[in-house]
């Protein structure tokens, strides 16, 4: 009986999640993804030939490989369960061991995909009983961290505090075995201890208060990376007050306080205040900084550059889907035109600026071939016009 | 006229939900749309806010209809829902800006016409704070702030006293009948009858999302024959106690 209820909750999980994969991974992304696959393949193949041993290398990997392995748990559990369920509680065991497979399988994409990079660069300097032991080893830090992971849940722990204890214990194990294979006794010895202690903290019945929080929190953070791709209606949106960012907010002087121009002191200040926007934005610049100064290459740049632009635009235009369809615009006597007048002069502006930031950091990392980032600003342009576009399209056909 | 509907009919969806309703509002009336959950004072409020089309029948707000100039007819219009509806990203301060850019005020209009409206209601304070963080009832004294500060010629709204404390109540009554007195008008739907007994100039009451009396309190009363009773027994003697909620 229980597992029927997760079956539907799966089917209904998956039918969100290959929804949003349509968008997500649409053509312009999968040709993306295959052109910076194929040059960080073979940078990675280049650096093989030129690297030597080290343990900065065995770093790099036993981190890389700490955080992938990070496992994701999914129960699929509802608000109203915690009223209704608690009776079935002693019911639910199918239920929560399909919970367990499916929430496996949900993680396993990531780790995959990394070893294949992680194996190149292992194979600088290590055996086969090395690297196997490592995957292995791997592997088992995969299932046990979930193990963790899921019984954390129920014991009232940070979970935070689990994730960084997590990452700590898979760096340092994954490095261990890759310094000396025997190594992997106290790695192992380690997982025991953790998997123990978690189990004598866990309380001895369901804290449904608990599970269903995580599930929701788990569910607005797969919205929040989808939303880095595409639009998503059902996030919850937050906003910080970051009062110190007010000296920046834009405020129409008198012959500017009308209609005219009241989305766009209402759209500066949904950026600067929302949740996550800015810090995405500035994750984005950072990240995408980082893998151009250390990769230094042209191509590797010149595409990093426009995907990180291509990404940031797509983040811009949830603030117009968010204020397009709440009930103000609809009662205010202001023509709906304006909301989009005041989107496209806010947009481009933002845009403008961060495309500069690309363009010096392209210029910092490729100061003999500056003259591409003047491509940047246009590209920024040319691309909020087409995805503002395609939500003004969408936004008639709704309200039609 | 302020309002006038004429033959209303509308709904959400292609049932309709309110049927045949006719009725008028003249400057410097409060009148109470009056019945029970369901009954259709909600669908009939979204339908004078141009937020649903009708099946059948107009509003005219100030001789305006929507389809004619949707602009001019909703700048005579304030509207407090039952909810409070928030820009969570926007300070108190902000979100009286945008409603006054919204309606045309000058920078001037607005710093004349807040303050006395935050210290009636208690958050003089609280301007660069967000009214999301407020509880409910300092959520809705926002609503009421922003719908206040326009001076519009009418004002909708919807469940008025739900979340406000007593304090607040009689703030909002005392504006509103200072806001009768300027000749400006109120539809206020609700349904505590013992509350809209006390300042209501007269009433129209839906039930089953049809008009089945309109007047002052002494019309229906008379229409009902109880010469003593309150707005309550002549509710319920119009509708035959009839509690059916949609």
């Amino acid at each position: 009986m229980s597992s029927k209820l997760f079956n539907t909750r799966m089917e209904e999980d998956i039918k969100i999640r290959s929804y949003y994969g349509k968008f997500i991974f649409n053509s312009h992304f999968l040709v993306f993804l295959m052109i910076a696959g194929g040059v960080l393949l073979y940078t990675l193949l280049g650096l093989r030939e030129t690297l030597s041993p080290s343990i900065y290398i065995d770093a790099l990997c036993a981190i890389l490989m700490a955080v992938v392995l990070l496992p994701k748990y999914r129960t699929l559990l509802k608000e109203a369960d915690m009223l209704f369920l608690p009776p079935y509680e002693k019911k639910m065991t199918a239920y929560f061991k399909r919970a367990n497979l499916y929430s496996l399988s949900l993680g396993l994409a990531l780790p995959v995909i990394t070893a294949v990079a992680v194996l190149i660069l292992l194979s600088i300097g290590h055996g086969l009983t090395t690297i196997v032991l490592f995957f292995l080893l791997a592997a088992l830090l995969y299932f046990s961290g979930f193990n963790i992971r899921r019984l954390s849940v129920n014991t009232g722990a940070g979970k935070w505090l689990i994730t960084a204890v997590l990452i700590a214990v898979n760096f340092i194990s994954l490095l261990l075995v890759l310094l000396h294979p025997y190594f992997i006794a106290p790695a192992l010895l380690c997982i025991v201890i953790f998997t123990a202690i978690m189990k004598k903290q866990s309380y001895n019945t369901i804290s449904w208060l608990d599970y269903v929080q995580y599930e929701k929190e788990a569910l607005q953070q797969y919205y929040q990376t989808v939303s880095m791709f595409t639009n998503v209606k059902r996030i919850d949106k937050a906003f910080k007050r970051r009062r110190f960012l007010d000296v920046f907010l834009w405020t129409p002087k008198a012959d500017k306080f009308n209609k005219k121009y009241m989305y766009e002191y209402l759209f500066y200040r949904s950026f600067m205040r929302d949740h996550d926007l800015p810090m995405i934005v500035l994750r984005i610049i950072v990240l995408f900084f980082i893998i151009i100064f250390w990769i230094s290459n042209i191509y590797v740049s010149l595409i990093f550059s426009l995907f990180g632009i291509y990404l940031i635009v797509l983040q811009m235009s949830q603030i117009y889907t968010a204020q397009a369809y709440l009930l103000w615009p609809k009662v205010w006597p202001v023509k709906r035109a304006y909301i989009q007048k005041s989107y496209i002069s806010y947009s481009h502006k933002v845009v403008f600026i961060i495309t500069l930031i690309f363009a010096v950091m392209f210029i910092v990392t490729q100061p003999a071939e500056f003259f591409y980032a003047f491509l940047f600003p246009v590209w920024g342009y040319v691309l909020n016009r087409i995805l503002s576009k395609s939500i003004y399209k969408k936004e008639r056909e709704l309200s039609d | 006229m302020v309002l006038e509907i004429n033959e209303l009919t509308g709904g959400y969806s292609k049932e309709p939900v309110i049927h045949d309703i006719s009725f008028k509002i003249e400057p410097g009336e409060i009148i109470g749309l009056i019945g029970l959950n369901g009954a259709g004072k909600s669908t009939t409020i979204k339908h004078i806010l141009g937020l649903l089309r009708p099946h059948k029948g107009n509003v005219k707000v100030m001789d305006q209809t929507i389809e004619n100039d949707v602009e001019a007819y909703r700048r005579h219009m304030g509207y407090i829902p039952e909810a409070p509806i928030l820009y969570e990203e926007l300070t108190l301060r902000e979100h009286i800006n945008m409603t006054a850019m919204a309606y045309g005020l000058t920078p001037e209009q607005v710093d004349q016409r807040k303050g006395p409206l935050l210290k009636r209601f208690r958050l003089e304070d609280k301007e660069d704070t967000f009214p999301s963080h407020f509880s409910k009832g300092m959520k809705q004294k926002v609503m009421l702030i922003c719908a206040f500060i326009v001076e519009p010629e009418l004002y909708i709204i919807d469940e008025p006293f739900l979340g406000l404390d007593p304090l607040g109540i009689e703030s909002l009554i005392e504006l509103m009948i200072s806001e009768r007195d300027k000749n400006r008008s109120i539809l206020m739907s609700t349904h505590i009858l013992a509350t809209a007994e006390r300042y209501c100039d007269r009433y129209i009451i839906i039930d089953q999302g049809r008009k089945i009396a309109d007047g002052t309190l002494d019309e229906l009363r008379t229409a009902t024959g109880l010469h003593e009773g309150s707005l309550d027994d002549v509710y319920i003697q119009l509708t035959g106690g009839n509690s059916h909620e949609q």
